[in-house]
């Protein structure tokens, strides 16, 4: 299984991945540090799952989101994000994220994720 | 003392903060009811006679402000300072009271009211981050000129302060304003150790 962790925060790309490596140790994972090195990433590598953080610079999470779905729109992206907003949650919803997560993200978040959120 | 940060630190003390300010946003979007834009937190570590070059470097300066102190004490003490301009806190006023023209009363009030709000959210999640915990003094408010907001006797008695500086952003509202939070030798050094543990949890 191939998965893009997207985070502009090293520590914030490394709490995901220390979560991954306990639920899902086999995956291989893959990482960028903005938007376009995401977008770039996602064509190149096509990963099963997307763990994209919102506020970043060059590219951010929203036009992120909105640009991997248009390259596939079966694509499986959680948000993992500061912006604890409703109207936040509501946005990438809307643009077709799986669901959306407050940071830091936790063990149980990443159970739930693969269990409820992810179709893989 | 080492007052130096390292690439991590200064990147997990940004993330602290980014996390710090989104529980901040959300909290103030349920009081304006409306919707906050994120920004990327700056971290500055500088000398303490740059610090009034260095805030008004991100302010207009022909404006007059309102800027709330607020320190805190504790292993991680320092200041937490907002600062809005005129026109922006009308707009607060306006918003918050849905009134045309609030009084200045009005205002003044609507400024107290959001930075609590503000500074505390994000001074208590900040320091949930870094597993510690401070005491809140009262804050202070004053309605001033850009130029007079950071005093020569605020900071003479300090060698380096770290400036961490993010933005608040209601856009429709066009309410906004500068927060900062300023530490200096002694907390910056706990700062580090904080953060260094932190990040050996993490990473570790
Ligand atoms: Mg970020």
């Amino acid at each position: 299984m191939k998965i893009l962790v997207v985070d502009d925060s090293k520590i914030g790309r490394m709490s995901v991945i220390k979560s991954l490596e306990v639920i899902k140790p086999d995956a291989e994972i893959f990482q960028a540090v903005n938007g376009l090195e995401a977008l770039e990433l996602f064509r190149q590598e096509r990963p099963d799952a997307v763990f994209l953080d919102l506020t970043m610079p060059v590219m951010d999470g929203y036009e992120a989101l909105k640009r991997i779905m248009e390259v596939d729109k079966n694509a499986q992206v959680i948000i993992i994000s500061a912006d604890i907003q409703n109207e936040a949650k509501l946005r990438v919803l809307a643009a077709g994220a799986k669901n959306m997560y407050p940071k830091p993200i936790n063990d149980e978040n990443m159970v739930q994720i693969f269990e409820q959120d992810l179709s893989l | 003392m080492n007052l130096e940060f390292n690439e991590d630190q200064i990147d997990t003390l940004k993330e602290f903060i980014n996390i710090s300010m989104g529980a901040a946003t959300a909290s103030l979007a349920n009081l304006l009811d409306a919707f906050g834009t994120m920004h990327i937190p700056k971290i500055d570590i500088c000398n303490s006679n740059e610090l009034a070059q260095k805030i008004e470097s991100t302010i207009d300066l022909k404006s007059m402000y309102y800027a709330t102190k607020q320190l805190f004490t504790g292993r991680f003490g320092g200041e937490c300072m907002f600062i809005i301009s005129e026109d922006s806190a009308k707009n607060l006023g306006r918003h918050l009271y849905n009134v045309t023209t609030p009084s200045r009363d009005d205002i003044n009030d609507a400024v107290i009211e959001l930075t609590n709000i503000l500074t505390s959210t994000i001074v208590s999640r900040l320091t949930q981050e870094l597993n510690t915990q401070v005491q809140f003094f009262v804050p202070s408010s004053q309605f001033i000129d850009a130029n007079s907001i950071v005093h020569c006797e605020d900071v003479s008695d300090y060698s380096k302060i770290i400036i961490i500086s993010t933005i608040l952003d209601f856009k429709d509202q066009k309410i906004n304003g500068n927060i900062y939070i300023l530490t200096k030798d002694e907390a910056i050094e706990s700062l580090r150790v904080l953060i260094d543990k932190r990040i050996e949890e993490i990473y570790g």
